[in-house]
Formats: C-alpha cells, structure tokens, sequence
C-alpha cells in the first residue's frame, strides 16, 4: 500500500513538473509565434492601407503578389477591413481577394466535412458579398448544423440578393429553425426587391414565418403592405403574429394604419396586444389617437396603461395636452375629498406624470457629466 | 473495542483519501470540457458575427440591473465603463438599496441626475419601499437610478426587474467593470438561439491590480496581495473552467450575480428573485430548470468564456470570510430547498448529475476537510495509521489539488492568456501552489460556518463589503457622457 502510494506521489510529482513547464512552454511558443505572425502581417498591413487610402486605384498587383504565408497572417485583418469600407475601395479590395483565389477556395469549403470550414467559407463570401456563391449559401440553410445555417443566413443577407428571400423564409419552417431575428435581419438586407415575397408569405400557415416577415416589412418600410398588415393584425389566429402586426404597423407610419390599431384596443383583445397597438400609436404620431389613448390612462392593465402615458408623450403638445389633463382630473378628485398634497396619486394620474417628468426631463438641455 | 475504533479510523482516513481523488478528478474532467469548449470557442471566432449583431437593428435590447449598497468606492467607474459598451441598445438600472455613503451622490453629480415620478410595476414581489427614481438629463432612456431602503441584494434586483423596460436583464454587481464586447458577448446566444437559450453567465475575473482607465480595464495584472492572487486562481478553476464545463455538460446550475443574462419574461413568471435565499444569483437558475424541467421545455442555460465581468476580491481575511461563508450558506439554502429535485429522473442532468455533485462535491467538500484535518492526527495518536501513511496522504490530497490548479493555468495560457507578464504568470504558479497551505483549511471552517447556519436558519446578512475600488489612472475621472439609446 505504501509503496503504491510513493508511486502515485512521484507520479504525480512528474504531472505537476510537467504542467509547470508546459504553461511555460506555452507561452514561450506562443510569443514566438506571435512575433513571426507579426512580422509576416507588418509588410502586407502597410500595402493594404496604402491601398485603401488610395481608394483602391493603385497597388492591386503588389497584394495579389504577396507571399502566401504573409498573406495568411494578414488576411483576418483584410477581410475586418472589407466590413468597414463602401463604394470602389470595398471593390477594389474584393477584386484584390478575388484575384488571389479566396473566393475559390471558400466556394470549395462550402462542401468541406468541417463545419468549421463550411461556416469560415461562408462569413467569407459574405464578406466579399459574392452573388455566384448565393445558390450554394441557400444550400447550406438546410445544413445538419446550426451554426453553419446562422451564418449561411448572415452571409445571404450580406450579399444582399433578393432571389434568396424564399430560401430564407422556407429556413424557417423546419423543426429546428434558424433564429427568427437572424433572419429577418437578413431579409430586410435584401431590400424592397424582397417585399412581394415577404406580402406574400405573410399568408404562410407558420406563424413563426409570418412574424419575421412582418418584421422585416415594418423594418423596410414597406408603406405598400399596410393593408395586409391590418388584416393579420384584424384575423390571425396566433397572439404573437398579432403583436408582430402592431408593432409594425407603428413602424410604417401611415395615417392609414390608426383605425386598425384603434381597433386592437379594445378591451376584449389580450393585454400584450393592447399595450403593443398603444405603443404602436404613439409611434405614428397621429394626433387623432390622443382621445383613445387619453381613455387608456386607467386601464386595468398596468403595461396597457403605461404604454398609452408614453404614446401620448411621443406623440407632441396634443398628447402632452391629455397627460396634463389626466393630472389635473387628479388633483381636482384630491381637492374635493380633502386630500392632501402628499396623498398617493391615482393610477392614471400616476402614469400621466411620469410621462410628463420624461417629457420634460427630454426637452431641456443635455448637461451629462457635470 | 480499542480495535474496533483504530479500524474505523483507519478505514475512515482511507475513505477521505478516496474522497479527495474523486474530488480533484471530478475537477480535471470539468477542466477538459472547459479546454475542450474554449477550443470550440476561439475556432468559431472569426465567424461569430459579433459586429453584425452590433449593427443589427433587430438585436434584442438590455435592461442592465445593478444593485448597489455602499458602493460609493467603485460605482462612478462601474457605471462609466457600462455606459460604453459596444451594444446597440440597452438602458442601465441602478438600484442604490438604501446605502448609507455617497454612492447615490456620486452617481447624481456625474450623471446629472433628475427625479422622475416612475410608476413601479410589482410583477415581480418587493418588500422595501421605493423612495424615489432617477434619471439621466437629457437621456432618460438610458440611465435609471433608483433609490430604495434597505431590503437586500434581491429585493433591489427584484426592484431593478420591474422597472427593466427591455426582453432582457442583465444582472451586474456594482463592484464590476465590463469589458467593452462584454454584453455583446453574453447577449448572443440569445440571438442565435431565441427559442431556446432562457439564461447566459458571463466569466467573472478579478480587478484587483489591474489597471481601469475610463471605466476599462486596460492593463491585466495580477493583484498585490498573496490572498487575492490565490483567489484569481481559485476564479480561473472554478468559475471559468468549473462553469464552462458544466456549460458544456448541459447541467449548469450556477450563474453568477456579478455577470449573467436572463429572459425577463421568464424571472417575472417564476417570480423573480427568491428573498429566503442569500445565494439569490444560483437559485433563480435552479427555479428556472425546475420549471421548465417540469414544463418538459426543450431550453438552453448557456456560459460564455470572453470576453469578462472584472470585479473587486475581498483583499482582507475578515471579508473574504464573510463573503465564503455567505456563498456556502447560499449553496446550502439552495440545496436544501429544491432538495426534491436531487436524485429525480424528472429534472434529467439538474437532477441526476449536477445537483448530487453539488451536494457532495461543493456542500460537503469543506466538511470532509475539516475532518481529515482532525481524523489524521487522531489515527496517528491512536496508532491507527502510521506517519508514514500520513505525509504520503497529505502529499496525494494536496499535490493533486495542486495538480488540478496548476491545469487550469494551463488551459488559462493555452485560450486566454489575459496575464501576459512573466511574472504574473509565475506568480499564478505559486499561488496555485501556496493555496494548499493554509488557504484551503481556512476556507473550509469559513464554508462550514456557513452552511450550519443555513441549517440553522435565520436571517442571513451580507454585512459590509468594504470596497478599495479600482486602480483608475487621472483620465479616467474626466466626465463621461451616458451612451445614447442606440
């Protein structure tokens, strides 16, 4: 037993010398790697830079010449470059990728075994906004693993073509789906190209498929929707699809889209939908709400309640107007029962006057950091 | 009978030694997971799509809740660095829980602070009356502050909940400073996986010794004192490899108060923060698998690695005794209030898995520790063991405790590698080593003392956290002007 023990202590004894060590070999290793990385990334760093600042217009021919091993080292560096510039320089830069091959080697690892290279080539043509690679990133929408699909997506999004809407839609109506804001950021990515499909399948029978499009068309500002909008909001089955309607209707701003809402107040519909049709008032800033949100102040329902004090914040002096309307009301009640100036307020007295201190507090000058 | 109680002790110190290797082992195998997680991690950075959520118009927006009693040392600085996070949208809510310093002055006379009438929802219970609630000038959306008497971590959180405007809550304490990527970071599974994921836990590191400029912490380092760079040790092995592991094991239980996201639909349906636990942070995590567990929800409660909440370790042995036994009493409370869930096939890996390895793994660790500390001398006095035995016992249960450090420095080095001197790197190998000396006994007595006041009941108290607050440069006191509503 004992000597099984003294065993166990020098091997254990070796472990913790070994693993000593190995942080240290780590680091070691690490810091020279670092270093050769470094300076393999100085030389290419500078000519992209000077290309970039150059707008693209001169030294295409030195990127594409550089050494493959320092172009590695450089690459992550050039592809965060590709995100943060526009017009001919962005051109210039893919033509640069282009031209070295990147796009034909991530087009090949779209069908790599490693979900890892598959999701790598992905963010890749994404970023090079390649058109060509569209047919193959819908292809990888149905793919076994999530992550690849989530960048597959953002990638289709990024390229911005309008012919993968319904891929992007149909990526949704499976059993494990891609995330709902994932895709609608991608949808509204496409543009107003994509609107006749997104109208289209609002009439989808997943629900999950008709909020992301309502989403998308809200965040498009497809003005042209509004009427099928209203109609979902007025008769689909799905609470949450209704919400989605609300809300987006608020986003598209017509005066049009105020007697809908109006509707969705009522007091028979579900809180949540009353409180986003509220807000979603507000947010059009249409005076001819204030009446209906003004009724809203003492609505049993705290969320619906609260968001009525705030649309008629948002929506200027009318809805200011009934705010302090609602505080006077209050402070009459108060006087003529005798109470004093410290009585609790009543509920819609109280949603009114913070809607007001937020007005105020709003509409004086910024002082932050006094 | 003499023989009958040398045999016991014998057997008894043979059993504790078993005790310690399936300890540390069980330690190892969660540090694999975390190594194999990082590595999962960092190959998946370059398509993490961490800007384009940053760009995103849809990105779900955060109520940041930070609770504050007595912070006046480090508020100003933690809630400077939250105002420049890189995320889109998000507003910060401030609870001050009835400090008796200048937490809530400072906080006014940096950020012009305004009162505001808010109306406070109860959709999640409170007991401690509001007093009054605050605004930024000029951004009201953003900064909230809040300004409430006393009742306690949960009863602030449960405050800061109500008044959170947004889908999702993020807990912070006020002692801590969040990298700039940070929210980004522990918002993200939430985007990608919006069906699923009802809770996310941010890594917690620790502060001290590290350089904070302009509410950042720009220069790592490790702390000065020997007792707090043996708990940065303690931090890498047990939060960030401990939690990445049981991440990955699908059976995380704990979420730490200092950095973790969750669904706010979900804390208001379970009621939000328990008031009979001090361990408030872990236990809404076990409420949440408990329900949606008994839901049979097909639900993810997900640990990101990087980027990290910085937070103050106590530097004295007075609060860092107050601070273990309060973590040991909360283990306990949490244990022995869904105690029905141990062992209950229902609950799946909450149940089978991570809670029996918290019962007998965390709660009972110290208590087997104490009692080598006692039943190893007494077997030697007893002639139940030999000295021999002896030393070699001591050699395997702290050698391999040094062992499962020393490997999670490793990992540290190999993923992170946040220390980047030499020195504080040979530093971390000492403290690895130094803890078994004295650190790790006293620490036991500490969490003992803990849990038998668990057993005991009564009320728990936090009591004063004192508070040195961050080594900040000239700069860093320089107005800061709250982020805009993005």
């Amino acid at each position: 037993m004992l000597h099984l023990f003294t065993v166990v202590i020098e091997v254990l004894a070796g472990i913790v010398a070994v693993t000593a060590l190995g942080i240290v070999a780590v680091r070691v290793l690490r810091k020279r790697w670092q270093r050769r990385q470094a300076a393999l990334a100085a030389g290419p760093r500078r000519s992209l830079l000077a290309f970039v600042a150059d707008n693209g217009e001169e030294g295409s021919h030195d990127l594409v010449a550089i050494p493959d091993d320092a172009w590695r080292a450089a690459e992550p560096g050039a592809l965060a470059l590709l995100g943060k510039l526009r017009g001919e320089a962005h051109l210039a830069l893919v033509s640069v990728f282009l031209r070295r091959g990147t796009a034909r080697i991530a087009l090949a690892n779209l069908r790599s075994r490693s979900r890892v290279k598959r999701a790598r080539a992905a963010q890749v043509l994404g970023d090079l906004e390649l058109r060509q690679a569209v047919p193959e990133l819908c292809r990888l929408l149905t793919d076994r693993h999530a992550e690849v699909r989530v960048v597959a997506v953002r990638a289709l999004g990024r390229i911005g073509d309008p012919t993968a809407a319904w891929r992007i839609i149909a990526s949704l109506d499976r059993p494990d789906p891609v995330s709902s804001l994932l895709a609608t950021d991608a949808l509204v990515q496409l543009g107003t190209e994509a609107e006749v499909t997104l109208s289209a399948a609002l009439d989808h029978p997943q629900a999950r498929v008709r909020a992301v499009c309502l989403d998308a068309l809200g965040l498009l500002g497809a003005a042209g929707s509004v009427h099928r909008v209203a109609r979902v909001l007025r008769d689909d089955a799905n609470l949450d699809v209704r919400v989605a309607a609300a809300v987006n209707l608020g986003r598209l701003g017509t005066r049009t889209a105020c007697e809908p809402l109006a509707l969705a107040l009522q007091p028979a519909r579900p809180a949540a939908l009353r409180a986003a049709a509220a807000r979603a008032l507000g947010e059009l800033g249409a005076p001819a709400a204030v009446p209906t949100l003004a009724g809203l102040l003492d609505d049993d329902e705290f969320q619906v309640a609260h968001e009525a004090a705030h649309a008629l914040r948002r929506l200027g002096s009318a809805g200011t107007a009934a705010l302090l309307a609602a505080v006077e009301i209050e402070a009459e009640r108060a006087a003529r029962a005798g109470a004093g100036a410290h009585a609790r307020p009543s509920a819609p007295a109280s949603h009114a006057m913070e809607a007001l201190a937020l007005a105020r507090v709003s509409a004086e000058p910024v002082g932050i950091g006094a | 009978m003499t023989d009958l109680v040398r045999d016991l002790l014998r057997y008894t110190d043979v059993a504790t030694l078993g005790y310690f290797v399936a300890l540390h082992s069980s330690y190892l195998v969660l540090i694999a997971m975390a190594g194999l997680e990082f590595g999962k991690h960092l190959r998946r950075v370059p398509f993490a799509g961490a800007d384009d959520m940053f760009r995103s118009p849809l990105t779900l927006p955060v109520s940041v809740i930070v609770p504050a009693h007595n912070e006046g040392a480090g508020i100003v600085a933690a809630v400077t660095a939250m105002t420049a996070l890189r995320y889109p949208r998000y507003e910060i809510v401030v609870v001050d829980d009835g400090s008796t310093d200048d937490t809530f002055e400072l906080l006014r006379a940096k950020f012009d602070l305004v009162e505001v009438p808010r109306v406070v929802p109860g959709e999640v219970p409170y007991h401690a009356p509001v007093l009054s609630v605050h605004v930024a000038r000029g951004n009201p959306e953003t900064l909230t502050v809040v300004r409430k008497t006393n009742g306690g971590k949960a009863d602030a959180l449960n405050v800061g909940i109500n008044l959170a405007r947004h889908p999702l809550v993020c807990m912070v304490d006020a002692d801590s400073v969040l990298d700039p990527d940070a929210l980004l970071s522990v918002a993200k599974p939430f985007g990608d996986d919006p069906l699923r994921v009802v809770a996310c836990g941010g890594v917690v590191r620790i502060a001290n010794g590290c350089k904070v400029i302009g509410g950042r912490v720009v220069d790592v380092r490790m702390p000065r004192q020997w007792l707090v760079r043996i708990q940065v040790i303690e931090y890498l092995r047990a939060f960030l490899m401990g939690r990445t592991g049981w991440s990955r094991l699908g059976g995380l239980i704990v979420i730490s108060g200092a950095f973790g996201v969750f669904r706010r639909d979900l804390v208001v349906r379970i009621g939000g923060m328990a008031h009979d636990t001090i361990g408030e942070d872990a236990e809404l995590v076990v409420r949440l698998h408990h329900r949606l567990r008994k839901l049979r929800e097909d639900y993810r409660v997900v640990f990101v690695a990087e980027p990290v909440s910085w937070s103050e370790a106590p530097s004295s042995l007075r609060v860092l005794g107050r601070q273990r036994r309060r973590w040991h009493r909360g283990i306990a409370e949490i244990l022995g209030k869904h105690r029905h869930m141990i062992l209950n096939p229902r609950y799946g890996r909450i149940g089978l898995l991570a809670l029996p390895y918290y019962v007998v793994f965390e709660l009972l660790a110290p208590f087997v520790e104490l009692a080598a500390l006692v039943l190893l001398p007494l077997g030697l006095w007893a002639d139940a063991v030999d000295g021999a035995f002896l030393w070699r016992f001591v050699l395997v249960a702290y050698g391999y405790g040094m062992l499962v450090s020393l490997a999670a420095l490793f990992i540290e080095e190999v993923s992170f590698h946040r220390y980047p001197r030499w020195t504080d790197l040979l530093r971390g190998v000492a403290a690895a080593i130094l803890e078994n000396f004295g650190y790790r006994q006293i620490l036991a007595l500490w969490q003992v003392t803990g849990a038998l006041g668990a057993l005991r009941g009564g009320p728990a108290k936090w009591g004063a956290m004192h508070r040195e607050g961050f080594d900040t440069a000239a700069d860093s006191r320089e107005p800061v002007g709250v982020g805009v509503d993005r």
